[in-house]
C-alpha cells in the first residue's frame, strides 16, 4: 500500500488501512516516545495516543510533509506535554507535602535502560539517560531522535519544524551540555 | 566525596548509545490500541443518559413549573371584581348562568 492509498483508506475509515498505519509505524512511534519519556508504560499510553490522535486528525492531514513527519510530530508533541504534566504534578505535590500531614514518600523511578543499547553498554547509557532526562525540551527531542531514533538532520529539521542549521545547532549544544552535567555527575 | 567520572568515561558515556536498535512496539499493541478506541465510541452514542444531559432537562421542567405556577397565583390573587370590566350584579350573574329572571307574575 503507498502512503497516498493509506491515507485515502483512512479517511475513508478503513480498519486495514488503520492497521497498516499502526503495523507500519508502531515500533518508530513506540521507540521515540520512550527515547523522550524513558518509561515504557508511559511510552506505550502516548504511542496508542498518537494513533487515536492521527485516527481523529487524518481528514485535517494537508499533505504538506510526508505522514512519517507528521505522525512522529504527533509523537513529540504528546510525549512533550506528558512531561510537562508530570513535573507540574511533582512540583504540585512537593507544595502538598509542605503545607499537609501528607508525608507519603516519592516515587523515585529506577534507572531507565532501553532495551536497545548494546548489552556492554548498558550501564554507561542508563547513566547518560539520566542527564538528557536534564535537557531542554529542544535539545533533548534533537538528542533523542538523531542518536535513540536515528533520524537524520533533514528529517529532524522537517519533525520541529526548523532548518537543518538549527538541528546542528540543538545537537551540538546538547553534547556540550550532556557533557558539561557529567563532568558534574553525579549532583 | 564520590568520585566525578574521568574524561575516558565521560566520553564512553556519551557514545554509549552507538548501535542501538529501536525498541520494539510492545506485544498486542493494536489489540490494546482497538480496546481504547471501544469506550469512546459507545460514550457518544450514550450521550442522553449522560448526567449533564439530564440535570438540563430536569432543570427546564422545574423552571416551566414554577413559572406556572407563579402565574396561576398572579391569577388567584386578583380580586373577583378586577377580573371583569363589569360591576358583579345580579343580572350578570343570572345572564352568565342562562337563568331568566323574569317574574312568573310577567
Amino acid at each position: 500500500m503507498t502512503e497516498q492509498e493509506l491515507i485515502f483508506g483512512l479517511r475513508q475509515g478503513e480498519e486495514s488501512a488503520f492497521k497498516e498505519l499502526v503495523t507500519r509505524f508502531q515500533d518508530k512511534v513506540f521507540n521515540t516516545a520512550l527515547g523522550l519519556l524513558q518509561h515504557h508504560m508511559e511510552a506505550e499510553d502516548i504511542a496508542q495516543e498518537v494513533f487515536i490522535q492521527v485516527f481523529r486528525s487524518i481528514q485535517n492531514f494537508k499533505e504538506e510533509s510526508l505522514l512519517s513527519t507528521w505522525i512522529y510530530r504527533i509523537t513529540v508533541t504528546k510525549s512533550l506535554d506528558h512531561l510537562r504534566s508530570k513535573k507540574r504534578k511533582k512540583r504540585f505535590g512537593f507544595i502538598i507535602s509542605i503545607f499537609g500531614d501528607n508525608n507519603l514518600p516519592v516515587y523515585e523511578p529506577e534507572d531507565f535502560n532501553h532495551p536497545g543499547v548494546l548489552q556492554e553498554n548498558k550501564e554507561d547509557a542508563a547513566i547518560l539517560f539520566k542527564v538528557i532526562d536534564q535537557l531542554p525540551e529542544n535539545q533533548r527531542t534533537a538528542f533523542v531522535l538523531n542518536k535513540v531514533e536515528g533520524l537524520g538532520y533533514r528529517e529532524i529539521a522537517a519533525i520541529l519544524n526548523t532548518t537543518e542549521s538549527a538541528v546542528d545547532s540543538l545537537l551540538q549544544r546538547a553534547k556540550q551540555n550532556l557533557r558539561k552535567k557529567l563532568n558534574e555527575f553525579p549532583p | 566525596m564520590q568520585k566525578k567520572f574521568s574524561q575516558q568515561k565521560v566520553l564512553g558515556i556519551m557514545e554509549s548509545l552507538q548501535g542501538i536498535q529501536p525498541a520494539a512496539a510492545p506485544d498486542f499493541f493494536y489489540t490494546r490500541l482497538k480496546g481504547k478506541m471501544q469506550p469512546a465510541e459507545r460514550k457518544k452514542t450514550f450521550f442522553m443518559l449522560r448526567p449533564a444531559f439530564i440535570t438540563a432537562v430536569l432543570s427546564v421542567f422545574l423552571i416551566m413549573n414554577v413559572v406556572s405556577l407563579i402565574s396561576i397565583r398572579k391569577g388567584a390573587k386578583e380580586p373577583v371584581s378586577m377580573q371583569s370590566n363589569k360591576p358583579a350584579t345580579i343580572e350578570s350573574f343570572a345572564a352568565a348562568y342562562n337563568i331568566n329572571t323574569g317574574s312568573f307574575y310577567e
